[in-house]
C-alpha cells in the first residue's frame, strides 16, 4: 500500500491505475459532500423541488466531476505546457465578451457557446493562476524578485483584470488581482513589492472615491452606492441596503440551531433576493442555523488544509504553484461571499464556490480541482 | 578515468583538492540557497495559513454575532428614499387649518413576483378588488397582464386601504408612502389657496406641488425645508371668509347673479382678509374642465384677483379725489352737468334727470357722468393717466396668488380725451376688484398707498406713500358717507346701522359684440367702514344681477351690489370685532338716519 502511494519519481510515467490510487481521495470527497450541500439548499429555496435548480445543478456537478477526473488523470506536465494556451484562450474570451456577450443584471459577463452560457472571467481565474504558476516554474528562483522579471505576471494580471472591470464586474476583478498577487507571493516575490502594491491599491481607491460625481468617475454609481450601504446598510433598507438587510434578518432568524429544513421563512417567502445564487448560504444559515453554516465553513476549511498540505508535500514548482493558487482563489470566493451575506464586505456579485447555482463556476471549479488532484498525483518529493 | 583523477594528473594534489574545496563550497551554497528557499516558501505558506484562519475567525465570529442577536426589523421610519421637504400647512391670520397634508399610500404591485408566487392575476385582481371598493376587478386583471413588470394599483389609498390592502398578504404588492393635500375648509377660499397636486413621482415617494393660487405662488416658500413643516400664515380670516362666501350666494340666489365675488381688505395695510368668487369649486376635488358645465361657467376662476372688468362709475371717486388734490375743485364747487355730452358721435349722459349744474359732492353722491366727464376734461389725459398709475389701477396687483399676473387691466393704447372722459365714470379701463379695493383703501386710509398682499404683518405704509393728502381723503371720505347714508345717494341700501359705511355704486354694462348690452350689467359696490376711521374696504361685485322692485326690474348696483355690500358689513363687522357706533357722528348721518327711518 505504501509502496503504491509512493510518489512519482522524476520522470516516471504512472499507470492508469496507479494514478486512481494516487488520487486525493479527501479533496475529492470534500468537494462533493459541499456540492451534495448545495444540492440540499437549491431543493429548499425551490420549496422542496428539483426543479428548477436542484436537478440541472447535480446534473452540471455529474459532468464536471466527470470532467474533474479525466483532467485529474493526464500529466501535470501537459497542463504546464498547455497553460500558456489556456491562457491565451480564457483571454480571447474574456476580450470577445466585450463583443458578443450577454448583458444579464446590468453587467455584460456571459458567452454564448452553443448551449452553454459561459462565464469566460471565471475561467479567467484558473488560467490566471495557471499560467502565473508556469511562468514561476520556468523561472530561475534567483530571478523571481528583479524588477524586469515582475513585468510578465504583472502583465497577465492586468490585461485580464482590465477587461474584466469593464464589463463591469468589479468583484471578479478584485479576485483575480488577489489570486494573482497569491501566486507571486507564494512563488517569492520580495515583500515589499507587495508593501508597495498594497499602498498603490490604497491610492488608486481613493482615487476611485474621489472621482465620484466628475467626468471621470471610474465605478459605476450603483457600485458606488454598494459600497456606500456596505459601510452603512441601514441607510436604504429598501434600496439598495435590501440585500444584506435582508440576509443579515435571515441569518439572524436562523440562530444558533437553525428553523429546520425548508422552513427558514426569509428565503422561502421571496424576502431574499438572489436566494439560490448568490446568497445561498444565508438560506443554510437560516434553516440550519450558526451550527450548519459552522459546519459548511469547516468543509471549506479543510479543503484549504488538504491544498496546503499537498502544496507542501509537493517539490515540483509548477504543481506545487498550482495547488497553493488554485487553493488561494477557492478561498477568496467563499471568503468574499460569506463576507458578504454576513455583512462585512460590499455586495460584490461572487457566488458560493459548489454550492450557488450556477453553471460556469461550478464546472470551473471542478477543473481547478482536477488540476489540483493532477498535481497531487503527479508530485514530487 | 574520472573527472577528478585527470584534474589530479594535470593540476597534482593540492589543486585538485583546492577545486574539489570549491566545488563542494558550491555544492553548500546552492543547498543553503535551496534550504532557504525552501524555508521562505514554508514561511510564506505558514503566513498565509494565518491569513486564512484570521479570515475564518472574522467570518466565524461575525456569523456567530449575527445568529445570537435577537432578529429584528429594519427600520421602516427612513424607508422611501430620502426624507422629503414637508410641505407646509397653511393656516389663516387666527391660525386655523386651511391646508393640511394628509399621509396616504401608494399601492403598487410586481406581477412577475406574484406570479413566480402561485397568484395568478385573476386571483390578484379578484382579492384586491374586494380589499379596494371603487377599483374594478376586469380593470386590475387587464392590468395583472403578463409580462408586466410593474403596475399601480391605487394611488392614493388611505391608510385603511393600505391595511386593507397589507393585510391580503399577497406577494409582489407594495405601498409607497404619499401625502395628499386637503383643504379642510372645502371650497371655502378656494380661490386663494388654489390647490396642490402631485409632481414627480417615485415608487416611494412623490413631492406635492402647487397648481394655482397662494399654492402656486408660494411653493418655494411653502416646500422650504427650512420651515420644517411649521405652518405658513395668510391674511385671511377663515371666519369672515365663510360669512361672505354666504353673503354672496343668498346675493346671487336673490337677484339671480351668474357670478359674484367680493374682497375685503385692511385699508390700512392692504392685507386680504376675505376673497371670495363664485361659482367656486372644491380644491379637494378639482373639476374637470374639459366638462361643458365647467367650461361654461369657470368655477375656477378667480373673478376678484384675475378677472378684469369695467368697474363703472366706482372710477368717480377717482376723478374727484384728482380734482380736488390739483385744487381745480372744491366739494363744494359747482360743475355744469347739463347733458348730453357730445364728443364726436358719442354721448354722454345721465340715467335719470340731473339739475342743470351739481356740487362736485352731489356728483358723486348722484353718480353724474356728465359731471365727471366735465371734471375729467379739466383734469386731462396725461395727469388721470398718472394718477390712475400711482393708484396701481395700471399694472398687475402683486398680490401672491398666481393668477393675479393675469389680472392686467385694459386701458386704451392712445388715452384720447373721449378716453378720458369715460374712464372717469368707469369705462374703458378694466381692472380687477382687488385694483378698487387697494386703491380705495389708499384714496380713504389718509393718502397713504397700499398694496394687496396675503401675507399678515404687512408694513403699513409711510408718508413716502402718499398718493393724497390727507385733506383730500377727509373729503372722499365725507362724500362716499353720503352716497350711502344720504336717501338721494346711489348707495343708500348699503347702510348698516352703526358702522358708518361709506361707498359708490358701479354699473358697467356688459361687452357684447360692437358695444355694450344695456339688458346684463355687472354692477360694483366699493366702500369702507366705518367711514370716519376706515378700517376695512369691502368691494362687492355681481354679474348680471337684477331684481324685481316697486313695479319694475332694476339691474343697478344701487339696487343689487349695495345692499348685498351692506349684508356683507353686518354679518362680517361684528366677526372682525368692530362694534356698531352708539349715535351719528356728523349731521350728514343724521340725514341718514332720517332716510334708514322710511326703510
Amino acid at each position: 500500500m505504501s509502496l503504491a502511494l509512493r510518489p512519482a519519481r522524476k520522470g516516471e510515467r504512472l499507470g492508469l491505475w496507479a494514478r486512481v490510487l494516487r488520487l486525493n481521495w479527501a479533496l475529492l470527497l470534500l468537494v462533493a459532500a459541499i456540492a451534495a450541500v448545495g444540492f440540499l439548499m437549491l431543493f429548499s429555496v425551490a420549496g422542496g423541488s428539483l426543479e428548477p435548480w436542484a436537478r440541472p445543478q447535480m446534473l452540471r456537478f455529474a459532468v464536471g466531476f466527470a470532467g474533474l477526473l479525466i483532467v485529474a488523470m493526464i500529466d501535470i506536465r501537459f497542463w504546464k505546457a498547455v497553460s500558456p494556451l489556456v491562457y491565451a484562450g480564457a483571454l480571447a474570451l474574456v476580450a470577445a465578451v466585450e463583443f458578443v456577450g450577454v448583458t444579464g443584471m446590468g453587467a455584460q459577463r456571459w458567452i454564448a457557446l452553443g448551449p452553454i452560457r459561459l462565464q469566460p472571467s471565471e475561467v479567467m481565474k484558473v488560467a490566471l493562476v495557471l499560467a502565473l504558476a508556469a511562468y514561476y516554474a520556468w523561472l530561475p528562483p534567483e530571478k523571481v524578485s528583479r524588477p524586469f522579471w515582475l513585468l510578465p505576471p504583472l502583465i497577465l494580471i492586468l490585461t485580464p483584470m482590465a477587461l474584466v472591470l469593464m464589463q463591469p464586474d468589479l468583484g471578479t476583478a478584485i479576485l483575480l488581482a488577489a489570486g494573482g498577487a497569491g501566486v507571486m507571493f507564494l512563488a517569492g516575490v520580495s515583500l515589499w513589492y507587495f508593501a508597495a502594491g498594497a499602498a498603490g491599491a490604497a491610492g488608486l481607491v481613493s482615487l476611485v472615491f474621489a472621482s465620484r460625481g466628475t467626468e471621470w468617475q471610474l465605478l459605476k454609481d450603483y457600485q458606488f452606492r454598494r459600497i456606500e450601504t456596505f459601510l452603512d446598510p441601514s441607510q436604504d433598507p429598501l434600496g439598495a441596503g435590501y440585500h444584506i438587510t435582508q440576509s443579515t434578518i435571515a441569518l439572524g432568524s436562523g440562530g444558533f440551531s437553525g428553523r429546520g429544513f425548508m422552513e427558514g421563512t426569509q428565503s422561502r417567502l421571496n424576502f431574499l433576493p438572489e436566494k439560490h445564487t448568490d446568497f445561498i448560504f444565508t438560506t443554510l444559515a437560516e434553516e440550519f442555523g450558526f451550527i450548519g453554516a459552522g459546519s459548511l465553513l469547516a468543509l471549506y476549511a479543510l479543503v484549504l488544509v488538504f491544498g496546503f498540505a499537498s502544496m507542501a508535500s509537493n517539490r515540483d514548482r509548477f504543481g506545487s504553484l498550482l495547488t497553493g493558487g488554485l487553493t488561494l482563489t477557492f478561498f477568496l470566493y467563499f471568503a468574499v461571499n460569506v463576507g458578504m451575506v454576513v455583512g462585512l464586505m460590499p455586495v460584490v456579485g461572487v457566488p458560493l464556490p459548489l454550492v450557488s447555482y450556477g453553471g460556469s463556476a461550478m464546472l470551473v471549479l471542478l477543473f481547478a480541482f482536477g488540476l489540483i488532484q493532477s498535481a497531487h498525483i503527479h508530485r514530487r518529493s | 578515468m574520472t573527472r577528478r583523477d585527470e584534474l589530479i594528473r594535470v593540476l597534482g594534489d593540492q589543486g585538485a583538492e583546492r577545486i574539489a574545496q570549491r566545488a563542494k563550497k558550491r555544492e553548500n551554497a546552492r543547498e543553503a540557497r535551496r534550504k532557504a528557499r525552501a524555508d521562505l516558501a514554508e514561511w510564506r505558506l505558514w503566513l498565509v495559513a494565518g491569513c486564512f484562519a484570521l479570515g475564518y475567525a472574522t467570518l466565524a465570529g461575525q456569523m456567530a454575532l449575527t445568529a445570537v442577536a435577537e432578529p429584528e426589523e429594519p427600520a421602516l421610519e427612513v424607508a422611501g428614499g430620502p426624507p422629503l421637504a414637508e410641505r407646509a400647512p397653511i393656516v389663516d391670520r387666527e391660525g386655523r387649518l386651511l391646508a393640511a397634508n394628509l399621509p396616504t399610500w401608494a399601492i403598487y404591485a410586481h406581477p412577475e413576483v406574484a406570479a413566480r408566487a402561485g397568484i395568478d392575476a385573476a386571483e390578484a385582481a379578484q382579492l384586491l378588488a374586494s380589499a379596494l371598493p371603487g377599483v374594478g376587478e376586469e380593470t386590475l386583471r387587464a392590468r395583472f397582464a403578463p409580462g408586466r413588470k410593474f403596475v399601480w394599483i391605487k394611488r392614493p389609498a388611505s391608510p385603511a386601504e393600505k391595511q386593507a390592502v397589507h393585510d391580503l398578504g399577497l406577494p409582489g404588492v407594495e405601498f409607497g408612502r404619499r401625502e395628499t393635500r386637503i383643504y379642510p375648509a372645502g371650497r371655502i377660499a378656494a380661490h386663494v389657496l388654489g390647490g396642490a397636486t402631485v409632481g414627480a413621482e417615485g415608487v416611494d415617494h412623490a413631492e406635492l406641488v402647487g397648481l394655482a393660487g397662494v399654492e402656486r405662488r408660494l411653493d418655494d416658500a411653502l416646500r422650504d425645508p427650512a420651515r420644517a413643516g411649521e405652518p405658513f400664515r395668510i391674511s385671511l380670516d377663515l371666519a369672515a371668509q365663510t360669512a361672505m362666501t354666504e353673503v354672496l350666494e343668498a346675493a346671487m340666489r336673490d337677484f339671480k347673479a351668474i357670478a359674484a365675488s367680493a374682497v375685503l381688505m385692511d385699508a390700512r395695510n392692504g392685507e386680504v382678509i376675505a376673497m371670495v368668487s363664485l361659482p367656486d369649486f372644491d380644491p379637494n376635488a378639482r373639476p374637470d374642465t374639459r366638462d361643458p358645465v365647467v367650461a361654461k361657467t369657470r368655477p375656477m376662476m378667480n373673478r376678484a384677483a384675475e378677472g378684469v372688468f369695467e368697474l363703472g362709475s366706482t372710477f368717480k371717486t377717482f376723478a374727484a379725489a384728482q380734482a380736488m388734490e390739483l385744487g381745480l375743485y372744491g366739494p363744494e364747487t359747482m360743475i355744469d352737468t347739463t347733458g348730453p355730452l357730445r364728443v364726436g358721435r358719442f354721448r354722454i349722459s345721465d340715467f335719470h334727470k340731473m339739475p342743470p349744474q351739481m356740487s362736485l359732492r352731489d356728483v358723486i353722491v348722484e353718480s353724474s357722468n356728465v359731471g365727471t366727464a366735465r371734471v375729467a376734461i379739466a383734469i386731462g389725459a396725461e395727469r388721470q393717466k398718472a394718477f390712475l398709475d400711482s393708484l396701481g389701477l395700471l399694472s398687475p396687483t402683486p398680490v401672491e396668488i398666481a393668477e393675479a399676473r393675469l389680472g392686467q387691466p385694459l386701458y386704451p393704447a392712445n388715452w384720447s380725451q373721449l378716453s378720458t372722459m369715460t374712464i372717469s365714470y368707469g369705462h374703458g379701463l378694466a381692472a380687477t376688484q382687488l385694483h378698487l379695493a387697494a386703491a380705495y383703501a389708499t384714496l380713504l386710509n389718509g393718502g397713504l398707498k397700499v398694496k394687496p398682499t396675503l401675507i399678515p404683518g404687512a408694513p403699513a405704509p409711510t408718508e413716502a406713500d402718499r398718493v393724497i393728502s390727507a385733506q383730500t381723503s377727509r373729503h372722499l371720505r365725507e362724500m362716499l358717507r353720503a352716497v350711502v347714508a344720504e336717501e338721494k345717494g346711489t348707495a343708500n341700501l348699503a347702510e348698516v346701522p352703526g358702522y358708518e359705511v361709506g361707498g359708490k355704486t358701479g354699473t358697467a354694462e356688459k361687452p357684447s359684440a360692437g358695444g355694450y348690452d344695456g339688458g346684463r350689467n355687472i354692477t360694483t359696490f366699493a366702500g369702507a367702514f366705518p367711514m370716519s376711521d376706515p378700517r376695512y374696504v369691502i368691494v362687492v361685485t355681481l354679474d348680471e344681477a337684477s331684481t324685481f322692485k316697486y313695479g319694475r326690474t332694476w339691474r343697478t348696483a344701487g339696487w343689487t351690489a349695495a345692499p348685498t355690500a351692506g349684508l356683507a358689513v353686518r354679518r362680517i363687522a361684528p366677526v372682525l370685532g368692530i362694534r356698531p357706533a352708539p349715535a351719528p357722528l356728523d349731521p350728514a348721518d343724521a340725514a341718514g338716519a332720517a332716510a334708514r327711518a322710511r326703510f
